[in-house]
């Protein structure tokens, strides 16, 4: 969505905002001044799907500098430092965690902080000599990242093989309780051991994370991924240029039958999506120098060649429910066989689109676009009847293994990320081996992402990163607060009341 | 052998009913009732008084031919009619076959490593659990029996055969009349029976005061528990919630305090069991 001269002056003026998150809004407003139609080629039928809001960018902008995720890799810094910011490879762990962290500073993304930071067990795994020393090293490695890189996007991956580092890693982030970094642990019931499985299971039901990622799958998929930003699966040394969504639960408004929105609505709408996403993408590769200037990539750690787009969507939910209404059934998705069906059979169509779609400038991906179930944003009014992802509503979900059960096959879909949260309650603490046997489950479902957190802590995963319900109140009440995903999820709270996500007690 | 069970509930995941994720389904009937019995439902099949009728909020439960038929989809699960109930049991119970149930289980199967049958007391239908068991192996999955002891050993050979394990709940070594409304007494000499023939995973004592002798039970069970190590001993601290208005005037002095249950553990790890585990 374009942006008006008037929105500079409220983002100069708010009460709400720190110094740091009105300068980042300010520069986006900049970018939403210009006019797409004449810097990127967008066609009346393009901006009509912008402005009736069916297509959403997310207000990525119009004049792309950078890609939306970066996915370093952060290999290339044991290996040969960095002439740009005059590193040399690291030798022991204190220099290894300065470098990194002056690293993060310099690595761009969307939301100007890092969405990946690396596999943070990997990387530190060379330097533990010290069991005791170490671990506070790393401790105060990980909250001086969530003191400066004041954005919950920032995702750190660890697993799949046990590590010293990763048990201490572990252990620090239950100590810390922080929102930051977003966590994941690549797992694999074949290579992860049950003993540091168990020991991250516990870790995600009392702090929520790390989530876990089904490796076999994505590696199957993506390849060499990480999981990043909120449960973004994208190639490693590279990232995504772009992810704009299409908002079902808009889309669908108006038409009269199921058959109108698969054959006509949905595909012309699908189709311009991906024209669009052309166009962002050639602006960022061909005009805006970015692969040329950037020292990341002229020291290897990204490659213009590993990088991919995002084909998005939400509102799967909203856009079912409207169509079972017309069909004159009183069910609603996530416990309605036909629901399912509807929901597979609009899937289909946008599926069959990207994968027709020649995309530019993705040779990594196979010249293709790939499906992801963006979690949502507060972006407009329009969100409010744009449930996240492919997700049952909140308040509408059927017990617990016929949830994972519903959700399972749609997973299959996304290959650059879905995911599902569960909160359960006190007993699974006791119980991790059941938290476990859940999660694989699922993943032999074919599910590739679960978070499960305790119902009653503070710090709670909202839909793809982590809030603590205690920030978000403040925002609710105006107050300033250092992170904007808790001003985010303030949002969400208040769209979908995701707080009060079932709670799964034995049994339910 | 029975064609079909009375089944009072199913739970597709429990994470208290053995080790893991389970299903845990709880067949109808028992053959003793305790003071403090949390189940009271599952104690005696349906007579079809029709009393529950009635009172169902959402229309759930209604009289077809003179017998209560119940609509799961209607029901909101109040437990209005069990409140009802003067006869311990249920409408909301069903009749499955062992075909039934293996097709119920198999739809779970990726996400549980075992079932464990309950009540009531499974063991009163031990020919039709046997032959679950039987299919529930070709599933990959392991088979846990919960029972009170409470069983004829020489009737349920194939049964005892069949399950990996079984969790014990020993009532008491005494006064089980008072507590159980039962003559019987063999329950710790079936316990000793499966836990030579390496059948137990647990056993467990609901500690209430004045209906048992709690030190007398604990003491007894811990001296022969000592001898197998890997075996829990699980003590848990009877708790009125939810119990109905004349248990809980039955027991509303007899709550120990959760520093005696603790100390009581404290004695059972001295005598020589390895896994003490309390719930307090």
């Amino acid at each position: 969505m374009r942006s008006k001269l008037s929105d500079i002056l409220d983002i100069a003026t708010s009460k709400s905002m720190t110094y740091q998150q009105k300068l980042f809004s300010l520069a986006n407003a900049a970018e939403r001044l210009v006019d797409p139609q004449e810097v990127l080629g967008y066609t009346d039928e393009e901006m009509t799907y912008i402005e009736n809001e069916m297509i959403c960018d997310l207000n990525e902008g119009y004049a792309l500098y950078r890609p939306r995720y970066i996915v370093p890799d952060y290999y290339v810094l044991l290996e040969k430092g960095c002439d740009f910011l005059e590193l040399k490879p690291p030798t022991d762990l204190d220099e290894l965690l300065d470098s990194l962290l002056i690293l993060y500073r310099h690595v761009p993304s969307i939301t100007s902080f890092p969405v990946y930071i690396g596999d943070l067990d990997k990387l530190m795994e060379p330097f533990i000599t010290d069991e005791q020393k170490d671990y506070i090293k790393i401790k105060r490695f990980l909250n001086h990242v969530d003191k400066s890189i004041p954005d919950s996007f920032c995702h750190a991956d660890i697993g799949p093989e046990k590590t010293k580092a990763g048990e201490l890693i572990l252990k620090a982030i239950i100590e810390l309780e922080n929102p930051t970094p977003n966590m994941t642990i690549r797992y694999d019931k074949d290579i992860t051991p049950r003993d540091f499985a168990l020991k991250a299971a516990e870790a995600c039901l009392r702090v929520s994370k790390p989530s876990f990622s089904n490796d076999k799958k994505y590696c199957k998929d993506v390849g060499e991924h990480r999981l990043v930003s909120c449960y973004n699966a994208l190639p490693h040394g590279g990232g995504a240029y772009t992810l704009p969504r299409l908002r079902l639960g808009t889309i669908v408004k108006g038409v009269t039958s199921l058959d109108e929105l698969l054959n006509e609505r949905l595909p012309k709408v699908t189709k311009a999506m991906a024209t669009m996403i052309d166009k962002r993408i050639r602006f960022l590769v061909e005009e805006s120098n970015f692969f040329q200037t950037s020292f990341l990539v002229k020291e290897g750690y990204l490659k213009r060649e590993n990088f991919s787009a995002m084909f998005g969507m939400v509102g799967l939910a909203n856009a079912v429910n409207y169509v079972l209404k017309l069909e004159g059934l009183n069910e609603t998705y996530g416990t309605s066989k036909r629901g399912d069906e509807i929901g597979h059979a609009i899937m289909k169509v946008i599926e069959d689109i990207a994968n027709s779609h020649e995309g530019v400038y993705c040779e990594r991906t196979n010249d293709r676009y790939l499906l992801h179930a963006q979690v949502g944003a507060t972006n407009s009014e329009e969100d409010v009847c744009n449930n996240p992802a492919h997700r049952i509503i909140v308040g509408e979900e059927p017990i617990l293994p016929l949830h994972i059960k519903q959700a399972a096959p749609f997973h299959e879909y996304f290959k650059s990320g879905t995911g599902d949260l569960f909160a359960l309650d006190q007993t699974y603490l006791h119980k991790l081996d059941a938290v476990l046997d859940i999660i694989d489950g699922a993943f032999a479902s074919g599910a590739r992402y679960i978070t499960t957190y305790l119902h009653n802590t503070d710090l709670i995963r909202v839909t793809g990163y982590l809030v603590k319900k205690s920030e978000a109140a403040k925002v609710a009440r105006g107050e300033a607060v250092l992170r904007d995903t808790d001003i985010f999820g303030q949002g969400a709270n208040e769209r979908a009341h995701v707080f009060e996500r079932r709670l799964r007690k034995d049994g339910e | 052998m029975e064609n079909k069970a009375v089944i009072n509930k199913i739970i597709p995941f429990s994470n208290v009913d053995g080790p893991g994720n389970r299903v845990a389904i709880f067949f109808q009937g028992c053959n003793i009732n305790c003071v403090y019995c949390h189940n009271h439902e599952t104690i005696k099949k349906c007579i079809h008084c029709l009393a529950c009728i009635p009172g169902c909020p959402t229309g759930a439960i209604k009289e077809v031919d003179g017998k209560v038929v119940f609509d799961e989809k209607l029901c909101s699960e109040c437990d209005q009619c069990i409140k009802t109930c003067q006869y311990s049991s249920s409408p909301r119970t069903k009749e499955y076959s062992v075909e039934e149930l293996v097709e119920y289980i198999d739809g779970f199967k990726v996400f549980v490593r075992g079932i464990t049958v309950s009540g009531g007391e499974p063991t009163l239908h031990a020919d039709f659990i046997t032959e679950l068991f039987k299919r529930v192996k070709t599933l990959g999955l392991t088979r846990f029996v919960d029972t009170n002891g409470f069983f004829e050993k020489e009737l349920i050979t194939a049964l005892i055969e069949e399950t990996d394990k079984f969790m014990v709940d020993i009532k008491a070594v005494d006064q089980l009349e008072k507590l159980c409304g039962t003559t019987m007494k063999h329950n710790l000499e079936n316990l000793k029976y499966l836990l030579e023939k390496d059948k137990v995973y647990e056993v467990r004592t609901v500690v209430t005061k004045d209906y048992m002798d709690v030190e007398n039970t604990l003491h007894t069970v811990a001296s022969i528990l000592k001898a197998y190590p890997e075996v829990i001993y699980k003590l848990i601290r009877v708790h009125a919630t939810g119990l109905r208005v004349e248990q809980k005037e039955k027991l509303q002095n007899s709550i120990p305090s959760e520093e005696y249950v603790r100390q009581m553990a404290e004695q059972v790890k001295e005598i020589g069991v390895q896994k003490v585990e309390m719930i307090l």
